[in-house]
């Protein structure tokens, strides 16, 4: 008997299909819409300590019209025989329900006995399901009430108005970091990046072995993966935190979260192996499965997740408040050279709960080949970025310990009064500090001027005058950036750092045509594609080319990744006089 | 104190006499020496408080939330050298600048070093004590990475501070020889006399603390290489053309030899003759004795000597003495190269001889070093060739 959560998530999955399949709706436009979902439980008649639920799931808003309305729900009625749970549903003609206000004639219920453990679980995973699908379905919104023999509680699950990265086929990534990772602890003037910045890779079709039957794909499996570091490198922090930990997000066609059929057991034979993904030792780190997954938390829970090992094998605890967590994002997509059907999607779901470990087990080479390549990127940003930031830390104490040593040696009065009334300090040692202060702040000052994302300063003796950097980068900026993207380019050439043209390329999930050397001679070796998949790639890619709707956000990550491209420039020796 | 007469008879002279009394003539129309722009001799009060101005505009920069800079005058740019005929290549009045900025990531690691060694000259000024920029590089080689490093930015120092590097207590490293009529008394107090034996006395690493010099020497021969000079120490040249003072800086001099030909000339005002080998090597080692270089054209008040000729080899020679084919080389890419670049340049205007003799050596496209005159016999330079231009005013 399915419990409540695998019936409302495969509920909301058909739904998603149907809505993006059978309504029409434009592969770039992404899903808009606001559904309730309520699960009201009382103590079973039938069933000793038991809850009885009754799940409501409905549409706050007309999503589709009557006709398709009654299509859909004959579709799924056949495709969900095995909800052997009491399932209803009614139609524009039934009667509401008076404790949702506002619902349409969409509304499906059905019917449970579950134990209240059960059902805690249930919600849970609810949750989690939920948050997994407004983080690329960012229109979607959510209202999840939960009402337990009289006592209600309700969650609201949307991301309106938060940043986004249009990905392709209708999807976008939620890219505000406070969902992938708790903000780390600050004690001294730091400055931190609120979004992550993916970087895209080069989208492989994926095969499917051959003993598993039952699925004559009239099309390509492509798996495009994602990755960023969150919170995003800081871009001047005393503190650089390493990577401590990793998290794998799976998401299906159509940006469904990809719940295996071992959810319960989510390290499969493929992800139990840490390093068939990425290779971890070319960055001295050493990886160990994390098991202790809490469903009950606030961010977004990984599918798979990894923690570094610390040096003497212990696993480090705490590590949300420590280091940086790399996050991957799969996401498996279905691309066929004839227009896709739902069955087809739903039956490509299916497939893939199933048998993700072989089919990644199969292609593990292209997998882990173009997942390598752009965390290679990213790690080698961050990478950069702490050399240039180390090499900064090293001038700045240079520059202000020379001061010291002239002002504390210095047996002019006037002038160590001069010196000590300027800054406004009562002794040399306050006088030092606030040097030091003034040296870090202007530095950092010429970097936030620069930063293209919303960047906010802590500073725990100014809090109340905080400033906020949520300016968009003005035109000289962009201009600054168009004009020395070529530049830039030679840059990323030289240095491994991205250009905006790269920014574009690896958006665009770098297509089999381009030039192997724009990506520095490292690219993943591509599946020998057939002609459907090869086309499949090449449309990929084109759908991710950014668009007008997406370019504002897209200018905003090149921006910063140009000025992270640019901070390499504190590892080149400074040119001689 | 009169040295033993062991050189030629008086008359041999004239010729140099005569030319010494036409430079002394120039000078008192030029209206003696030419004032002393650029860096100067400051005392360690004026040093310290130069450096603490530094600072202090530093820390009203910060004070005012703005990053602080140098402005750093581009020392080598044509743009920035203009060329006195009393002086030589010197650095104009209103120079184009640099900025290295605290805040930009291109410069923030040299405005680090600029501020660390003028705290270490601070230091250096305050205790009395003298350090070499090697000596500067090795307090911290991983910091600085190599001693060109060191070398720009103590010139550069030197240049925004408007004093010389001897008043930065920063002495470079003495490689010189000289020989011949010559006493003078180090700093220390150590007497020194550079009367000609079989070896000759390293230049001083203090020439600005030497005093009391005492010469009769009649000229002073520049000679561009160690292996000549010795040639002509071997075969008691400085004896035989007493009263004479010979110096070699080996190759391209380094300060403290320029520093000393400058004092030779400033104290006694004896005629200086330059002998190099008859490539564009060769003159422009001449060049920077007589002109300056261009990255210490800031300090070329205290370093050119004007009054400098040409005594050999010249590429005229080379065809009035018949020198052999084979003992000339040809002139390869390199060599036109910096031919053609000294031919550019602004001094070689007013040296319509010394314009001739390159292009002559650009037409033959050969060039011969003064062991060619090997080929006549083996103290031919010292015997004949040197004596004959000295007696016959073979100079130019």
């Amino acid at each position: 008997m399915k419990g409540t959560a695998v019936t409302v998530f495969e509920i909301l999955r058909f739904l998603i299909i149907h809505w993006k399949c059978d309504i029409e709706v434009s592969k770039g436009v992404l899903l808009e819409g606001q559904l309730v979902i309520s699960i009201e439980g009382l103590n079973s008649k039938h069933q000793a300590n038991a809850l009885h639920c009754v799940t409501t799931i409905a549409s706050a808003g007309s999503l589709f019209g009557g006709t398709v309305l009654k299509k859909f729900l004959k579709e799924i009625q056949s495709i969900l025989p095995g909800i052997s749970a009491k399932l209803t549903w009614t139609s524009e003609e039934s009667s509401y329900s008076q404790d949702m206000t506002g619902v349409t004639p969409f509304q499906m219920i059905f019917e449970v006995d579950e134990k209240p453990r059960t059902l805690m679980t249930d919600c849970l995973v609810i949750k989690h399901v939920l948050r997994k699908i407004i983080m690329v379905h960012p229109k979607i919104r959510f209202n999840f009430t939960v009402k337990v023999n009289g006592i209600l509680s309700t969650e609201f699950f949307g991301v309106e108005n938060e940043p986004t990265l249009n990905l392709w086929n209708g999807i976008a990534l939620v890219v505000d970091s406070q969902h992938y990772a708790s903000r780390p602890k600050f004690d001294t003037i730091e400055s931190y990046c609120s979004r992550i910045h993916p970087v895209l890779g080069h989208p492989v079709m994926l095969f499917i072995p051959d003993d598993v039957a039952g699925m004559d794909l009239l099309g390509e499996l492509i798996l495009t993966p994602a990755v960023a570091l969150c919170p995003s490198p800081k871009v001047f922090s005393n503190q650089l935190n390493s990577i401590s930990s990793v998290s794998i997000f799976l998401y299906g066609p159509l940006g469904l979260p990809l719940i295996l059929s071992t959810w319960e057991q989510p390290m499969t034979t493929f992800f139990k192996d840490t390093s068939s993904l990425i290779d971890w030792k070319k960055y001295h780190l050493c990886m160990v499965p994390n098991l202790d997954l809490n469903l009950d938390r606030d961010l977004l829970l990984p599918d798979v997740s990894y923690q570094v090992e610390s040096r003497e094998g212990d696993q480090s605890q705490n590590m949300d408040l420590q280091g940086q967590t790399l996050l991957l994002f799969l996401f498996v997509d279905f691309h066929s050279a004839f227009p896709v059907q739902q069955m087809e999607i739903w039956g490509v779901y299916a497939l893939l709960t199933t048998h993700l470990n072989a089919i990644l087990v199969e292609s593990h080479s292209v997998v882990q080949d173009s997942i390598q390549f752009i965390v290679d990127q990213v790690l080698e940003q961050h990478h950069q970025a702490a050399k240039a930031q180390q090499k900064l830390q090293a001038s700045l104490s240079v520059a202000v310990n020379s001061i010291m040593s002239i002002l504390t040696g210095s047996t002019r009065s006037s002038f160590r009064k001069m010196c000590l009334q300027t800054l406004q300090a009562g002794d040399t040692q306050e006088f030092g500090t606030k040097l030091h202060k003034l040296f870090c702040e202007i530095t950092q000052h010429q970097f936030l001027h620069h930063c293209s994302c919303e960047v906010k300063q802590l500073i725990l003796e100014k809090k109340d005058s905080a400033q906020s950097t949520e300016d968009t980068p003005d035109n000289s900026s962009l201009e600054l950036l168009t004009d020395t993207s070529g530049q830039a380019e030679n840059k990323r050439l030289k240095r491994g750092s991205p250009s905006v043209e790269d920014m574009r390329t690896l958006y665009s999930a770098r297509a089999p045509s381009l030039s192997e050397a724009a990506l520095g001679g490292r690219a993943p070796t591509a599946a020998p594609l057939t002609p459907s998949g090869r086309e499949a790639c090449e449309t990929h890619s084109r759908a991710l080319t950014p668009g007008r709707a997406s370019l504002g956000n897209h200018l905003e990550d090149a921006l910063w990744l140009q000025e992270v491209s640019n901070l390499s420039e504190w590892l080149s020796p400074s040119p001689g006089p | 104190m009169a040295f033993a007469p062991m050189g030629p008879e008086a008359s041999f002279f004239e010729v140099l006499d005569r030319h010494r009394e036409s430079l002394l003539a120039a000078l008192r129309r030029g209206g003696g020496e030419p004032p002393s722009g650029g860096s100067h001799l400051a005392s360690s009060s004026e040093v310290l408080a130069s450096i603490e101005n530094v600072i202090q505009d530093i820390i009203t920069s910060l004070a005012r939330n703005e990053a602080p800079a140098f402005m750093i005058e581009n020392r080598s740019s044509w743009e920035n050298i203009k060329f006195e005929d009393s002086v030589g290549l010197q650095m104009v009045s209103h120079c184009t600048t640099r900025k290295i900025k605290s805040d930009s990531p291109k410069s923030v690691q040299k405005f680090a070093l600029i501020l660390k060694i003028l705290s270490m000259i601070y230091k250096l000024v305050q205790s009395n004590t003298y350090a070499t920029k090697r000596d500067i590089y090795y307090t911290d080689s991983q910091l600085f990475g190599n001693q060109t490093v060191v070398d720009n930015i103590i010139n550069d120092i030197s240049c925004m501070l408007k004093v010389s590097r001897r008043s930065l207590h920063i002495l470079s490293t003495s490689k010189g020889l000289i020989a011949g009529n010559l006493r003078y008394i180090e700093e220390d107090g150590t007497k020194v006399n550079c009367t000609c034996g079989a070896t000759a006395v390293a230049v001083p690493s203090n020439i600005q603390g030497i005093w009391n010099l005492v010469t009769d020497a009649k000229f002073v021969l520049i000679v561009e290489k160690d292996a000549t000079f010795q040639r002509l120490l071997d075969d008691n040249f400085c004896n035989k053309m007493s009263p004479c003072i010979m110096i070699t800086g080996k190759g391209v001099p380094d300060l403290n030899t320029r520093l000393l030909v400058k004092k030779l000339w400033d104290t006694f005002h004896i005629p200086v003759f330059t002998l190099v080998d008859a490539d564009p090597h060769g003159i422009e080692i001449m060049c920077i004795y007589k002109y300056g270089s261009m990255s210490m054209s800031f300090e070329a008040h205290h370093l050119t000597v004007p009054a400098i000729r040409w005594l050999g080899l010249l590429p005229s020679d080379l065809k009035r003495l018949n020198v052999p084919k084979d003992s000339l080389i040809p002139l390869t890419k390199r060599d036109q190269m910096k031919l053609d670049s000294i031919l550019r340049r602004p001094y070689v205007t007013c040296q319509p001889f010394w314009r001739k003799e390159m292009e002559i050596m650009a037409d033959s496209k050969m060039k011969a070093e003064i062991q060619a005159l090997t080929f006549l016999s083996s103290d031919y330079l010292s015997r004949v060739y040197l004596p004959n231009k000295l007696k016959f005013g073979g100079w130019i």
